[in-house]
């Protein structure tokens, strides 16, 4: 069997992974070179992202690994939507290395004191965030089971170490939760692929065997329920109800920028991979045929949208808050995946990249606000209070962190959230599924308490007035960040075309 | 692209004051907000008389179109939002609220005015809505930045109240949108008149239920108008102002829009049950107000009495009930945009204007206000000659000569809805007795400066003219509204 290999295609793919071995490369030859280990991940980042941004202009999608005909299948299919994803988690590395090692770029020069937020040095740390991102942007693509399963656990793995890295016991615990949570994901994940092939006699998510399968009564029920227990390995990895549990203690308990990675690569890792089972799906079956994904899909996004923004009304951690938002926020992201159509995809991938845009600009301001926190040193207390008065006392990191969390509510001016909701509800009004739609009404409704509560404190007066620590890389990712937000403000149809 | 101007100017130069905080003096803030008011005011104004208008795709995925254009229905409420931008931003001169910075309160002033505009002038469907929601931090800061300064609790209160009660109806009204951009398949408002008609009967009523939902928490329709009294009477004088004649009046514009417009079957199915609430409402607030003590709050119950007069007439689904409603909506929001001027004016120097302790005589003390004060009871109340007449009386008559509902329901509302006009006048008198009439022995410290001051004298001034033009020359109104509102009625089922 031959296959068609399109190597530009695979860019955003094996640029951050060639970026891994060379930044250990470099760590071999000069041990102690810090600016090039950040340099030369951010120039496999910033190549991957090139590729993934093109291909998301694109009208076809940018195909690779093709085999022959008469199967004429490409293992490897990034349509613009999955562009879209590609590129936001190449970017949100980016962000992710800037905070990590941006921030200590001077430690070399003699900068008494200031040591790296991780353990195992800059190259390790580059290397883990570049694998999971490789990961990501893999999994995003993949149309074979074989690489959608290595993609997915290639994504989570690294996330345990750089978790672990930060050598606290919280981070230790945090790890420890998360390596637990991954092993029963990847074991659901394993018996779930495992009954696709059984139920399709495929080893892809092609649609020939896929319709076969769903006319014969006997292996629709396994396919079915092969669908079912993939949705529960991903909903470990999507923080969905209830499969939630790790997040808040993995959350909190990892450095904050680690954290941000969690939100973001993980999550379009996870969605990538969900939305690819489900489009497959929606290929072949209506909704009306397939009540059991329907009814499953529906009710873990409906109870994750209201447990998730319910305790986060309570939280004054903002990184706890924000983890227990990521709860309610990953209801919204598949809520539109209950339509069961192209159409509804899109908007689960569109909504993904506004909630990554907006998440990641919180946690940098988050990050800037309370400092960095060096290897093996005791966590500092984070409080909602610590922020109270951002707005006033700090202009541009108050209004961004205003902006991201209208974002996250659904509220102008930010913009991007709101058309993020209309996206999300819309495929589920238009499949007709009436009381779904209602229920996350009053999601909505919990959403905007749990941020303007938040904002409250921002706007109120305050003692968060001391100044900020000198911390180029994060500022710098604050621009980046914050830039995509502004612009996806005014020109949503950058995300959603 | 005039109206496309008109719209993004007060947005653009709101965003900059509002970023602005500190940086700006006070006057400086000014000097910047009132030229872009009156330019705004300038570009409505010729977006209105040259029929300005744009339609750009704005957002692929969801159909969103970049659509403005102006009517005869929106026409007025352009010119009446524009004009209140303006006034508000002139009596900031000399009443500027405390809690924030004057640019921060500048800046929220002219967004919700831009917000407004946006809503009044979309001509998509989904474009409403993302205007519709674009109003709700600047207003929302309004109350909780701006509001009553003694009692931070009743502000942040009212303020969250007031957001999340309003984000509820919007979303509910969102999925209408949706289910009706779904099934008709075309976001436009002109398009929507002719699809949205061709819809089965059951499809629209759900459709309109959802929509009148949604769009009656904002009017406020009872029993969901809980939220206005709260934030009424914690708003500084100005956010009263926009909330009363500016942001009710999206929900009785989106009333007109979309269910009525759109799926005409199934409003008229639906508008028995909201003639009924509109009376309940009218006939509930008028007794509140009878026995109320916060004078704030009484007018803000007597904006739910008023709007259920408009609400009446658009339920009846007539021609005549139609533009008493438009007339109504415009008059509303002048007289209810006079008596908070006052009313907030008095607050501001006395700490409380509450009907339970004895009040100075603004008859003696303050004669300019006071006869402010009773002719803006006089417009309350319904009197001829003044703008509240027309809305009520054709209102009232509309209801009488429909022939919706069950048997003679509208007629029974239309006799309640009249009952009801008689407690306004009750009330406007009860007010005029404890006000203007007052008592003798109160302290002078209180009263020394009660007269108007400064720019309040202007606003109010331009006020009174518009209660007594419209009053007397209600065509200034009809002229305008009169072909769009037949044709909106034509050929429905409610229309014959």
């Amino acid at each position: 069997m031959r296959v068609a290999f399109d190597w530009f295609a695979l860019t955003p793919v094996l640029a951050p992974a060639l970026g891994a071995l060379l930044v250990l490369t470099i760590d071999a030859v000069v041990p102690k070179a810090r600016m090039a280990h950040l340099g030369a991940a951010l120039v496999a980042l910033g190549a991957g992202a090139a590729v993934a941004g093109y291909g998301a202009t694109r009208s076809e999608p940018l195909r690779s690994l093709c085999l022959e005909a008469p199967d004429g299948a490409c293992l490897y299919t990034a349509d613009p939507m999955a562009g879209i994803l590609q590129l936001c988690a190449l970017a949100a590395a980016a962000v992710v290395l800037l905070m990590l090692i941006g921030d200590t770029w001077r430690a070399r020069a003699g900068a008494a004191g200031t040591r790296d937020a991780l353990r195992g040095g800059p190259a390790v740390t580059a290397a883990l965030v570049l694998a999971a991102t490789a990961g990501a942007t893999a999994v995003v693509a993949a149309q074979d089971l074989g690489a959608w399963l290595v993609g997915l656990e290639l994504a989570t793995l690294p996330m345990i170490a750089l978790v672990a890295l930060a050598g606290r016991r919280e981070a230790v615990h945090g790890a420890l939760t998360l390596l637990v949570t991954s092993v029963l994901s990847f074991s659901l994940l394993a018996l779930g692929v495992a009954l696709w092939v059984i139920a399709t006699g495929s080893s892809t998510f092609a649609t020939s065997g896929l319709r076969d399968a769903w006319g014969v009564p006997e292996q629709r029920l396994v396919l079915v329920t092969a669908v079912l227990v993939l949705l529960a390995g991903l909903g470990f990895k999507l923080s969905l109800v209830p499969f939630h549990a790790w997040t808040p203690t993995t959350y909190a308990g990892a450095a904050l920028p680690v954290t941000l990675t969690l939100a973001t690569v993980s999550k379009i890792a996870a969605l990538g991979a969900l939305i690819t089972v489900v489009r497959a799906l929606a290929s072949v079956v209506q909704p009306p045929t397939a009540t059991a994904v329907v009814t499953a899909i529906a009710g873990v996004a409906l109870v994750s949208i209201l447990l998730g923004n319910l305790i986060a009304l309570r939280q004054v951690d903002p990184v706890r808050l924000l983890a227990w938002s990521a709860v309610g926020q990953a209801g919204w992201v598949i809520l539109p995946l209950t339509a069961l159509t192209a159409a509804g995809t899109d908007a689960a991938a569109g909504y993904l990249a506004a909630y990554v845009i907006a998440t990641t600009v919180a946690f940098v301001v988050v990050h800037l606000v309370h400092g960095p926190v060096d290897a093996g040193a005791p966590a500092r207390a984070r409080e909602l209070s610590h922020t109270a008065g951002l707005a006033r006392n700090h202009l541009v990191l108050g209004s961004l962190l205003i902006l991201a969390l209208l974002s996250l509510a659904g509220l102008p001016p930010g913009v991007i959230g709101l058309i993020a909701k209309i996206a999300a509800l819309q495929p589920v009004v238009t499949a007709g599924l009436w009381p779904v739609a209602v229920v996350a009404v009053v999601g909505a409704v919990l959403g905007v308490a749990v941020y303007l509560r938040w904002v409250t404190i921002l706007l109120g007066a305050g003692r968060s007035g001391g100044p900020l620590q000198r911390m180029p890389g994060s500022r710098l990712a604050l621009l980046l960040g914050g830039t995509a937000l502004v612009v996806t403000s005014v020109l949503p149809a950058l995300v959603f075309r | 692209m005039i109206v496309v101007a008109a719209v993004v100017l007060p947005i653009a130069v709101g965003l900059g004051l509002a970023l602005a905080g500190r940086s700006l003096s006070r006057t400086t803030a000014w000097a910047l907000a009132l030229p872009a008011a009156l330019v705004t005011l300038a570009l409505t104004g010729a977006a209105v008389v040259t029929d300005s208008g744009v339609d750009r795709e704005w957002v692929g995925m969801i159909g969103l179109h970049l659509a403005l254009g102006v009517d005869g229905i929106s026409a007025p409420l352009l010119v009446l939002t524009a004009s209140i931008g303006v006034l508000v931003v002139v009596l900031a001169r000399s009443h500027l609220p405390e809690g924030g910075s004057p640019s921060l309160y500048l800046g929220a002033v002219l967004l919700a005015t831009g917000g407004a505009l946006a809503t009044f002038a979309a001509r998509d469907a989904i474009l409403f809505f993302v205007a519709f929601e674009l109003v709700l931090i600047p207003v929302w800061l309004l109350i909780h930045r701006f509001g009553d300064p003694h009692n931070e609790a009743a502000r942040k209160d009212a303020g969250l109240r007031f957001i999340l009660f309003t984000v509820s109806g919007s979303v509910l009204m969102l999925i209408g949108i949706l289910t009706l951009v779904g099934a008709a398949g075309t976001s436009q408002l002109d398009e929507l008149v002719e699809a949205g008609a061709g819809l089965p009967v059951g499809t629209q009523t759900l459709i309109a239920a959802l929509l009148v939902l949604g769009l009656a928490v904002k009017v406020p329709v009872f029993p969901l108008h809980t939220w206005l009294p709260a934030a009424h009477a914690t708003a500084p004088t100005g956010g009263s102002v926009i909330l009363a004649a500016i942001l009710l009046k999206m929900g009785t514009y989106g009333l007109v829009r979309l269910p009525m417009a759109s799926v005409p079957d199934g409003f008229a199915r639906i508008a028995p049950l909201l003639a009924v609430l509109a009376v309940v409402g009218i006939i509930w607030a008028g007794l509140v107000c009878l026995v109320e003590v916060d004078a704030k709050r009484l007018i803000a119950y007597s904006s739910v009495a008023h709007m259920g007069f408009v609400v009446l007439g658009l339920a009846s689904g007539t021609v005549v009930g139609l533009q008493a409603a438009l007339i109504g909506n415009i008059a509303h929001g002048i007289i209810s945009a006079l008596l908070f001027v006052v009313i907030g004016g008095l607050k501001d120097r006395w700490g409380a204007v509450r009907f339970d302790r004895p009040l100075p005589a603004l008859r003696e003390h303050a004669p300019r206000l006071g006869f402010v004060l009773i002719l803006g009871l006089a417009a309350t109340l319904g009197l001829p000659g003044l703008a509240g007449f027309w809305g009520e009386l054709l209102g009232i008559y509309g209801a009488w000569t429909s022939d919706l509902g069950p048997g003679l329901l509208l007629k029974l509302c239309a006799a309640l809805a009249a009952v009801g006009a008689v407690l306004a006048a009750a009330y406007a008198l009860r007010v005029g007795r404890l006000l203007w009439v007052g008592e003798a022995d109160t302290p002078v410290a209180a009263v020394e400066r009660t007269e108007t001051v400064g720019a309040e004298r202007l606003v109010l001034a331009v006020l009174v003219v518009a209660v007594v033009a419209i009053g007397l020359v209600p065509h200034l109104v009809w002229s305008v509204t009169l072909a769009d509102a037949t044709a909106l009625l034509q050929g429905t089922v409610i229309g014959r």
